[in-house]
């Protein structure tokens, strides 16, 4: 137990901080084009992300042909720290470079890494993940786009729905099911689909606030026909690197709910003094009260993470990512829901952008993406009834 | 920051769970509560095994280990709510004795000679305005007045450190001899905290800090030690609520099911996991930034007793109602840990004070109400 890292992490950080003060993209650049979708690549966006591939800073962790520079997970985590700390995207396709471009390394064919990873990291393309189906939200097994095998093609048909960014993405890591006589975790593969197939329809979905930036879609597949090569891994096999597949995704989930978190109650700390100095004593009791609860809360979220990441760092495994995906994301909710109620009317402002300023209910609804995506609270709760804590399946 | 127990600090740990597992077991506590047994072997196993010197400097005759391992021994005791000054001894009293640089008096805390607690909290609130016992300097020595309340392992100790007030209005602590003064021990709902008020008219003292205003910081760092123990003590208790009530829902069949299958409860384990584990890491982080003496201690120790507070709501609520009528009846063991973990939080400050507390910390209160 230690409160400080380590000099030798300290000098990374310090490493990195140069690094970034040189190269990180011009605030100007991003305020003219922000980002505005989980595969929407501005061009400043684009030009950072090629600068981190060639320095070795992508991906730390990984070697230096990939963007990285074989950093250890300490180091990952300060890399990550200070990214937040400064405000600055890492990407604006989190899905293509935290879950796809790691999944084809994992499971990909040399010619898949090549077409569709390297171009990923180089900033050159995005991506989308094609999971979630109108009759398989929480249950991704149950899936029922088909995929048709015929001479060295696949034709597909099916819908796919909350496909995050799949009205800007080059391709998509597509969920299809390939063998519908067996049982339903068992008939799943993965094919890459580039957007522009003939057949392939999307349809941007209008989201609950900021209706310019719509980032979730419908894709409509009909009669889409793909080479054979286009297959992830082995068929039939998709359920197994789905779950390594959200397994990279729930690994960085947390640190960004944390900071995410820790921010939002620093600019609640803030704004306090001056919202608070308005109300009468009464008021004003109940509402220090539920800031010093959200503070709690906040500071907890970091302490869970952290700890949660040390035992991940020790023994290579960390059970609590469910905890932490569930206790961030609706720790983060509660702040927001209490920020807008602090800030009373003007909180009904609208035009705030996409993520809404603090204290807005913009920002509360948009709050709700994090805990019904990616595995909402309620299957985090069963996942750890019955994961960690070894209750039975109902 | 690294939040996790290092190898050594878990084999500390597992090492006085395997010892009060054998030592300790629920019919001890219950022996306790049914006043048929005492908990004055067990304190003697303890000495012997050198536990109320694990925080002892060396050069006191201790074992020189810092906060976080006491942190780790508060805990387990909290687990087995077990009977006893060691809580009292080991988080209150020799914080204290450190801070007044006391060294004789530790070295024979550390051999369990001598037993001790703090007499600090008064008509039902902790906190130093709440301190309206007198200190009178009488020649060489001093003369307190007043009466304390809920002092931890009080009817166990034969020394209190006894936190008055002076003439000048600053604060100081005073060593008094049981012998001098009224020691009163009041039915309890838990008989394992030992829990004493003191009535002290004209009693004799010597000095341990002496009064002016260096001595507030002296009794921050104090009671801050006494707070992060009793929070991660209730924290212990609440883990082992968890678990035994996790236990029986694994066995418990309803309705052709074990009861542990339903959803309902499931969702009611994960927030039960989630809320102890969530306290339990506050507490290692408020226990770590004390014996790092990080600046901030003072929020992290009222993060953490507030923590455990939330957790035990939960752990207490949870715990009984998911027992079923087995848990409401005395002959089972659980009400020995429930009755702990609402203590805890009674004591030392509740979630309420603590809040308090912390939103001062955070500049949340205007000047004129604070």
């Amino acid at each position: 137990m230690k409160l400080r890292f380590d000099e030798s992490v300290e000098a990374f950080r310090s490493e990195f901080l140069e690094w970034l003060a040189v190269n990180r993209p011009p605030a100007e650049e991003i305020d003219a084009d922000p980002p505005r979708s989980s595969a929407y690549v501005p061009r400043w966006a684009a030009a950072f992300t090629r600068r981190m591939f060639d320095d070795g800073w992508l991906v730390p962790g990984w070697p230096p042909e990939r963007g990285g520079r074989n950093a250890g997970a300490i180091e990952t985590l300060v890399y990550l720290e200070e990214l937040n700390r400064a405000g600055v995207p890492r990407t604006t396709n989190p899905q293509g470079l935290g879950i796809i471009a790691p999944s084809l390394f994992d499971y990909g064919t040399d010619e898949q890494i090549e077409k569709y990873a390297m171009p990923l990291l180089r900033g050159e393309t995005s991506a989308c993940l094609g999971m979630s189906e109108p009759d398989a939200g929480s249950d991704l097994a149950n899936l029922k786009t088909r995929a048709v095998r015929d001479g060295d093609n696949f034709i597909i048909n099916g819908q796919k729905v909350w496909t995050s960014g799949a009205n800007y993405a080059d391709f998509c890591f597509l969920f299809c099911r390939t063998d519908p006589d067996v049982p339903k975790h068992q008939g799943i593969s993965i094919i890459l689909l580039p957007m522009d197939t003939p057949g392939v329809t999307v349809r941007p979905l209008t989201e609950i606030v900021a209706p310019d930036f719509p980032d979730l879609n419908e894709v409509f597949l009909d009669d889409v026909i793909l080479p054979v090569e286009n297959l992830v891994g082995d068929l039939n096999n998709g359920w197994r690197m789905a779950n390594g597949s959200l397994a990279h995704e729930r690994s960085m989930v947390w640190l960004m709910g944390v900071m995410g978190m820790e921010s939002a109650m620093t600019e609640l700390l803030a704004a306090a003094p001056g919202l608070l100095a308005d109300l009468g004593p009464q008021e004003r009791a109940l509402a220090v009260d539920e800031i010093a609860g959200l503070h709690i809360d906040t500071v907890a979220a970091r302490c869970l993470g952290y700890r949660g990441f040390a035992r991940f760092v020790r023994t290579g495994s960390a059970p609590e990512q469910s905890l932490m995906k569930l206790y961030s994301t609706e720790a983060r909710q509660q702040l927001a829901r209490f920020a807008a109620e602090l800030l009373g009317p003007d909180s009904l402002r609208t035009g705030t952008g996409r993520h809404g300023e603090a204290g807005s209910l913009e920002a509360y609804f948009t709050t709700f993406g994090t805990t019904i995506s990616a595995g909402s609270s309620e299957i985090q709760r069963n996942i750890i009834a019955e994961r960690v804590l070894g209750l039975p399946r109902g | 920051m690294d939040l996790e127990l290092s190898d050594d600090q878990f084999e500390l740990r597992d090492n006085i769970r395997a010892v009060l597992d054998g030592a300790c077991p629920p019919a001890v506590v219950r022996a306790v509560y049914e006043e048929t047994g005492t908990s004055d072997e067990l304190w003697a196993q303890m000495t012997e095994l050198y536990w109320p010197a694990l925080g002892i400097a060396e050069s006191d005759g201790g074992l020189g280990m810092g906060f976080v391992e006491i942190a780790l021994l508060a805990e387990e005791l909290g687990r087995a709510a077990v009977p006893g000054p060691l809580l009292a001894v080991v988080s209150q009293f020799i914080p204290m004795l450190a801070e007044a640089g006391a060294s004789g008096l530790l070295a024979e805390v550390a051999t369990g000679a001598r037993v001790g607690s703090l007499a600090y909290a008064e008509r039902g609130r902790w906190g130093p305005d709440a301190v309206a016992t007198v200190a009178v300097q009488d020649g060489d020595g001093w003369s307190l007045t007043g009466r304390k309340q809920a002092v931890l392992g009080g009817v166990h100790a034969d020394s209190f450190a006894v936190v008055a007030r002076a003439d000048s209005g600053d604060l100081g602590a005073f060593l008094v001899a049981r012998d001098d003064l009224v020691v009163v021990a009041p039915e309890v709902i838990d008989p394992g905290l030992g829990l004493a008020d003191l009535v002290l008219e004209n009693v004799s003292a010597t000095v341990l800090l002496a009064p002016d205003a260096d001595v507030a910081g002296s009794l921050e760092r104090v009671t801050q030690q006494a707070a992060v123990a009793m929070a991660l003590h209730t924290v212990g208790a609440c883990r082992r609520i968890f678990e035994v009530t996790l236990e029986y829902a694994k066995v418990r069949e309803q309705y052709d099911k074990v009861i542990g299958s339903f959803q309902a409860l499931k969702h009611r384990f994960a927030d039960m996991f989630l809320s102890v584990e969530r306290a339990n890491a506050v507490g290692y982080y408020a226990a770590l930034a004390i014996a790092e003496n990080d600046p901030a201690r003072a929020e992290a120790a009222h993060i953490a007793k507030a923590a455990a507070g939330d957790c035990q709501r939960l752990l207490v609520q949870d715990g009984l109602q998911l027992h079923g009528g087995i848990g409401y009846t005395w002959e089972n063991d659980l009400h020995f840990l429930l009755k702990r973990a609402k203590a805890g939080d009674a004591l030392c400050g509740s979630r309420a004070f603590h809040r308090a507390a912390l939103a001062d910390v955070l500049g949340l209160v205007p000047e004129t109400a604070s």
